[in-house]
C-alpha cells in the first residue's frame, strides 16, 4: 500500500514538473476553463443577484392585498370599499395612534433616463399612505426627508440614483406635465423598493386623474400567522375578490422567473462551452502522455505499475482546471461582482440589482471546471496506463 | 494526388486530434449561431422599423394612456399620411401562463399603417370589420394553438374586466393576419377598439398608443414636434418617436444585451482561439523534418505557406459549417418558446455569411505563425532534428 | 551447478511481428542459457532479434511460444502487474538513450525504483548515495540530467539500475551514443558490476569494442546464435 502511494506520489510529481515543457498548450486549456467558469458564474452572479433583491424585498408579516388573478400590481385594482373592509380586518397591527398600520398604493410606471444608455425606461413611482412607511420595514430615509403629505414631492431609492439621472436631492424631475421636488433619498437594505420613487397617495392621484383610484393594499400585520386570518376573512366576503399574499410569496414568485430565465440562459451556454473546453483539455493530455511515452514506458520497465499513470496523468488535469476554475472564479469577482445593472421586472419597471457572488456558486463554477478536468483527463489517463511499453521506449 | 490531398491527409494523420478540435470549433460557432439569431430576432423589431413611420405615446410613460381625442387631431397635423391606434390588452388563454399578446385596435387604419409587413385577405379583412365581436390572429399564434377562422376563443385579461363582471372577452377569428416578409413577427392576436372600449369597466375614452405614417420620413422631425407641441400643457403629454428609436430604447430595457452576447461570443472565441492556435503550431512542429523534405523536393516556401493555412482553414470551416447548421436547429427547435422574446428566432443567410467569414479569419490567424514558421524553415535545421 | 540453475533460460521461444499484411518473424525455436554471473555481449546486425530478446528477458515484451524463466522463476505466465513487481525486484534496465527523467534530479532518479520497495525514505537515501558511489558520482546527487554529460547519464541510469540490487541487468546499446572514453568508462563499470559484486549482464551492442568487455560475445543472425567463446 505504502509503495503504491509512493509510485502515485512520484509519477504526480514527475507529470506535474512537466507542465512547463507544454506551458502553452497548459495554459490555452486553463484559459479555456477560466472562461467556462466566468461564463457560468456571470450569469449565476446575475441571476442571484437579481433574486436577491427582490426576495430579500419580502417580510413574512407584511401582507400585499390585490385584485384576484392580477399577479403583479401594476394589473391591480382595489375599490375604496374594499380598502375599507380590508382595514377593518383581522390581524393588522396598530401603530402607537392606535390606527391600523395599512397603506393603499397606486403604482404609475413613469419615465427615466438610463445612464448606461441614454434611453427612456419604465421606473415606478408609488403613491403609499399615510402609514407607507410604518407598513413596510426597514425603511430609513439616508439623504434629506421623507416627503410632506399633500404636496408634490418625491423621495427616492437610493439605487436608482446609481442607474438613472436626474433623481438627485433637491432637484426638480417632471413626469409629464406634473413637477416633482426630490426631497429625500431612502434605503430599504438592498430590496427593491430602492429601485422605487415615493409619493403622497393623494397627490399621486390627484396630478395623474386616477382620483380614488387604489391599485394594491399593504397591512402590517400582528405576526406571521395573522396572513391566514385576514385571507380567510378576506375570501369569506363575497364584496371582496382580492388575492391576500405575504410580500415575501409576492415577491418569490416575481423574483423566480426573471431568475430562473437568466439561469435557463446561462447554464446551457457554460455547458456549450464546456464541451469545448473538454476538447481542449483531451488534446492537451493526450499531448502529455505522447510526450511523455518514454519516460511512462521507462518507469513501468523499472517496475512501476499501470495505476500511478493513470493517476498522474488525471491529477495533471485536474490540477489544470482547478486552477482554471479558481482562476474563472475570481476573475468574475473582480469584474462582475458588485456591478450595478438593471432590468425589467415583473412589474413592467427597471429593478437596480447588483451581480452577486456566493460560496456556493463558485463552489458551482470550480465544479464544472473540475468536471472539464476529470473527463479531458480520464481517456488519456488510460492511454497513459495501457501504453505498451516496448512502443514506449522507441516512441521517440 | 494535389495539394488539397496533402492537406487533408496531414490534417487528419491524427484523426482524434482533428476531430477534437473539431468539436471545439463546432461548439464555438453553434454559441455564435444561436446568440447571433437570438440577437437579431430581439432586435428584429428595431430593424424591420419602416423610416416613415412613428409612435406616439403619453409622456410621462407608453403604459399610460391618453384620451381617444387625440386621434383625430392627429389625423389632421400636416406631414401625416396615416395614423392608427391601439391599446394593451393584458391577454392570457386559459391560464395566465399562457400570455397571449392582444391588443384593441382601430379596425379601419390598423392595416394600412402597417402595409408592409401585414396581410389579411380582403374577405376575411371585411368579416373582420363587420363583426365587432370578431377578432384576426397572427399565422404564427393561430398554428401554436390550432386556432381556425370561425372558432370561438375565450379571451382573459389580467388588467380589465367587463362591465358586467369577469375578465373574459369572447371573440371569433374572422381572420389570418400573414407576414409580408421572413422576420415578420405574427405572434398576435388583434380585435376591435370599439367593441373593447365599450365592454370595459373603466378607462373609458383613453388609448394607449398611435402609430403614424409620415408623408415622408424628411418630414418625421417637424410632424413630431408639432404633435407633441399641440398636446403641451394638457394633462396627458405626449412624446413622438420614430418607430426606431422607440424599439430600440425599448429592448434597451431588458438591459444591454447586445454587451452580453458579445461577450458570450468573445469567450468562446478566445477559447477556440488558443486551443486550435496552439494545436496547430503543436503539430506543425511535429512535423517539421517532413516540412524540410517537402523542401528538398522543391515545395516553395510560399506553397508550404499555403498548405499549411489550408489545413487550419479547412479544420475552421470543417468544425464551423456543422456548428452553424447545428445552431439552426436549436433556433428551430426554440422558435416557438422564444416567440414572445425573439420573434422569428433562426440563423439567417446573414448570419450564416457572417460566421464563415469568421471561420475563414479564424482559420488564417491560428495557421499563420505556423505556416510563416514552417515557410521560412531552414532545410538543414529541418532534416537535423531528431 | 549453474548448468542445472542459469540465471537465464530460454526454450522454444517464438517471436513474430505483424506489420500492416506481414508478418516478420524474429525468432522461431530459440533456446539458451545464460549461467549466473555470466556478461553476455549480444551482437548482429539490424533486426537481428538483439532487441527484442532482451525485452523478452526483461518482460517488457511477451513471447508467441515458449518458456523464459529468470533465476528459476517462469515469467511467459505472469500477468502484467506479477510482471512489474518482478522487473522492480529482478532486473535493472540500461538504455541507449538513458530515458532519465529530465525533471528529476540524479539522486530523485536513482531513488525511482526504491519507491516499489517498502525502504524507509533514510535507507532509502543511503541507498542512492551508494549506487552514485559506486558509479563514482557521489558528488552530482543534486545536479538535473540536462547539467550532466552524456557519460554522465549514463552512469547515473546504471546507479538506477542497481540500486535496488536486481540480479540481472539489462543494457540495450549502452554506449551508442557516447564517445570512446565516456565508453570505456561506461564498460568498466558494468565490468565491475559483474566481477566485484556478481551481477549477470547480457548486454546488446554493435560496438566490438565494446563486446570486449563481456566475457562471451553471442551473434545473433536471423534468430540463430553464433557462439565464440572469448579469453576473459
Amino acid at each position: 500500500m505504502r509503495s503504491l502511494w509512493l509510485q502515485v506520489a512520484a509519477v504526480t510529481t514527475i507529470n506535474l514538473k512537466s507542465i512547463g515543457q507544454r506551458r502553452w498548450l497548459s495554459l490555452s486549456t486553463v484559459i479555456a476553463i477560466a472562461l467556462v467558469v466566468i461564463v457560468l458564474l456571470a450569469f449565476l452572479a446575475m441571476a442571484n443577484g437579481f433574486q436577491r433583491t427582490i426576495a430579500g424585498s419580502g417580510a413574512d408579516d407584511i401582507a400585499i392585498v390585490l385584485r384576484a388573478g392580477s399577479q403583479a400590481e401594476i394589473n391591480s385594482t382595489v375599490s375604496r370599499d374594499q380598502v375599507r373592509l380590508i382595514e377593518d380586518g383581522p390581524g393588522i397591527a396598530r401603530g402607537s395612534d392606535g390606527k391600523p398600520l395599512i397603506s393603499p398604493e397606486l403604482y404609475l410606471v413613469v419615465d427615466g433616463i438610463k445612464r448606461s444608455t441614454k434611453t427612456k425606461a419604465n421606473l415606478p413611482l408609488r403613491g403609499i399612505g399615510e402609514q407607507g412607511s410604518e407598513s413596510r420595514k426597514g425603511i430609513t430615509i439616508t439623504e434629506g426627508r421623507m416627503f410632506n403629505r399633500g404636496s408634490n414631492e418625491v423621495v427616492v431609492g437610493k439605487a436608482l440614483l446609481r442607474e438613472f439621472e436626474g433623481l438627485d436631492l433637491g432637484s426638480t424631475v417632471s413626469f409629464g406635465a406634473t413637477r416633482w421636488n426630490v426631497v429625500g433619498i431612502f434605503e430599504s437594505g438592498g430590496s427593491v423598493f430602492e429601485s422605487e420613487i415615493w409619493a403622497d397617495l393623494n397627490v399621486v392621484q390627484s396630478l395623474f386623474n386616477r382620483n380614488n383610484i387604489v391599485q394594491t393594499v399593504r397591512a402590517r400585520l400582528t405576526g406571521p400567522a395573522a396572513l391566514n386570518e385576514l385571507k380567510s376573512y378576506s375570501d369569506n366576503d363575497p364584496r371582496l375578490k382580492l388575492d391576500v399574499k405575504s410580500e415575501a410569496a409576492y415577491f418569490a414568485e416575481q423574483a423566480s422567473q426573471t431568475s430562473d430565465l437568466i439561469q435557463k440562459l446561462g447554464w446551457p451556454l457554460a455547458i456549450a462551452m464546456a464541451l469545448g473546453a473538454i476538447a481542449g483539455a483531451l488534446n492537451t493530455m493526450y499531448s502529455s502522455v505522447a510526450s511523455r511515452a518514454t519516460e511512462i514506458a521507462t518507469l513501468r520497465a523499472i517496475g512501476f505499475g499501470g495505476f500511478p499513470a493513470f493517476v498522474g496523468t488525471l491529477a495533471e488535469s485536474l490540477l489544470l482546471a482547478a486552477i482554471g476554475g479558481l482562476l474563472g472564479a475570481a476573475a468574475t469577482y473582480l469584474i462582475f461582482d458588485g456591478v450595478t445593472a438593471s432590468t425589467l421586472g415583473g412589474n413592467f419597471t427597471q429593478v437596480v440589482f447588483d451581480f452577486k457572488l456566493s460560496p456556493w456558486l463558485i463552489a458551482e463554477g470550480v465544479a464544472l471546471a473540475l468536471i472539464v478536468g476529470l473527463i479531458g483527463g480520464l481517456f488519456p489517463a488510460l492511454r497513459a496506463a495501457r501504453l505498451p511499453i516496448v512502443e514506449g521506449l522507441y516512441a521517440n | 494526388m494535389n495539394d488539397f490531398d496533402l492537406v487533408r491527409k496531414n490534417l487528419f494523420r491524427r484523426k482524434l486530434r482533428a476531430s477534437l478540435m473539431i468539436v471545439s470549433i463546432l461548439i464555438a460557432f453553434m454559441i455564435f449561431g444561436v446568440l447571433a439569431g437570438f440577437y437579431r430576432a430581439f432586435n428584429a423589431g428595431e430593424d424591420r422599423a419602416a423610416a416613415d413611420r412613428m409612435i406616439t405615446v403619453n409622456k410621462i410613460n407608453f403604459t399610460q394612456p391618453m384620451p381617444i381625442a387625440y386621434f383625430n387631431r392627429v389625423k389632421s397635423v400636416e406631414g401625416v399620411r396615416q395614423v392608427t391606434f391601439a391599446n394593451w390588452f393584458g391577454g392570457y388563454y386559459q391560464d395566465p401562463k399562457n400570455f397571449i399578446m392582444a391588443l384593441a385596435i382601430e379596425p379601419n387604419t390598423y392595416f394600412d399603417v402597417y402595409r408592409s409587413e401585414f396581410e389579411v385577405a380582403p374577405d376575411q379583412l371585411q368579416a373582420f370589420m363587420r363583426d365587432r365581436g370578431s377578432a384576426v390572429v397572427g399565422e404564427s399564434l393561430a398554428q401554436k394553438w390550432g386556432w381556425k377562422i370561425g372558432d370561438r376563443i375565450p379571451l382573459n385579461s389580467n388588467i380589465f374586466s367587463q362591465k358586467s363582471g369577469g375578465h373574459t372577452w369572447d371573440l371569433t377569428i374572422a381572420g389570418i393576419v400573414k407576414g409580408k416578409a421572413e422576420h415578420v413577427d405574427t405572434n398576435f392576436l388583434l380585435f376591435q377598439y370599439p367593441y373593447f372600449d365599450e365592454t370595459r369597466s373603466f378607462g373609458k375614452d383613453t388609448i394607449g398608443w398611435m402609430i403614424l405614417q409620415t408623408t415622408s420620413p424628411e418630414n418625421n422631425d417637424r410632424v413630431a414636434k408639432a404633435i407633441d407641441a399641440m398636446f403641451a400643457n394638457s394633462t396627458a403629454e405626449t412624446s413622438t418617436d420614430t418607430e426606431k428609436a422607440f424599439g430600440k430604447a425599448f429592448a434597451a430595457q431588458f438591459g444591454n444585451i447586445a454587451l452580453i452576447v458579445l461577450l458570450v461570443v468573445g469567450a468562446a472565441f478566445v477559447t477556440i482561439l488558443m486551443i486550435v492556435g496552439n494545436t496547430m503550431a503543436l503539430s506543425i512542429r511535429e512535423r517539421t523534418r517532413e516540412i524540410g523534405v517537402l523542401k528538398t523536393l522543391g515545395f516553395s516556401g510560399p506553397r508550404i505557406l499555403t498548405m499549411v493555412l489550408g489545413e487550419s482553414v479547412l479544420l475552421a470551416l470543417l468544425g464551423g459549417i456543422p456548428g452553424l447548421a447545428i445552431a439552426a436547429l436549436i433556433a428551430m427547435a426554440l422558435r416557438n418558446s422564444l416567440a414572445n422574446v425573439a420573434p422569428a428566432f433562426s440563423v439567417s443567410p446573414t448570419i450564416a455569411l457572417q460566421g464563415l467569414g469568421l471561420m475563414i479569419a479564424l482559420g488564417l490567424i491560428t495557421g499563420i505563425i505556423p505556416a510563416l514558421n514552417a515557410m521560412r524553415l531552414r532545410i538543414a535545421t529541418a532534416l537535423g532534428r531528431g | 551447478m549453474t548448468a542445472e540453475h542459469p540465471m537465464v533460460r530460454l526454450a522454444g521461444v517464438a517471436k513474430r511481428f505483424t506489420k500492416g499484411k506481414e508478418t516478420i518473424s524474429i525468432f522461431d525455436h530459440l533456446d539458451m542459457a545464460i549461467p549466473r554471473g555470466d556478461f553476455i555481449a549480444v551482437m548482429g546486425p539490424s533486426g537481428s532479434g538483439k532487441t527484442t530478446l532482451l525485452n523478452l528477458l526483461g518482460g517488457i515484451d511477451r513471447a508467441d511460444a515458449g518458456e523464459i524463466s529468470v533465476a528459476d522463476r517462469r515469467i511467459d505466465g505472469l500477468s502484467e502487474g506479477e510482471l512489474a513487481a518482478w522487473r522492480a525486484a529482478n532486473i535493472g534496465f540500461i538504455f541507449q538513450f538513458y530515458n532519465l527523467m529530465p525533471m528529476l534530479t540524479a539522486a530523485q532518479n536513482v531513488e525511482l525504483p526504491l519507491l516499489l520497495t517498502k525502504l524507509r525514505s533514510k535507507e532509502r537515501a543511503a541507498r542512492v548515495q551508494t549506487a552514485l558511489s559506486v558509479v563514482g558520482l557521489a558528488d552530482r546527487m543534486k545536479h538535473r540530467p540536462r547539467e550532466m554529460s552524456g557519460g554522465q547519464q549514463q552512469r547515473v541510469a546504471i546507479a538506477r539500475a542497481i540500486v535496488s540490487d536486481p540480479n540481472l541487468l539489462l543494457c540495450d546499446e549502452p554506449t551508442g551514443d557516447l564517445d570512446r572514453q565516456s565508453a570505456d568508462e561506461i564498460l568498466s563499470i558494468l565490468q565491475l558490476l559483474n566481477g566485484e559484486l556478481g551481477k549477470t549482464i547480457v548486454m546488446v551492442t554493435h560496438d566490438p569494442a565494446a563486446a570486449n568487455y563481456a566475457k562471451r560475445v553471442l551473434h545473433l543472425d536471423k534468430g540463430r546464435f553464433v557462439e565464440r567463446e572469448l579469453a576473459a
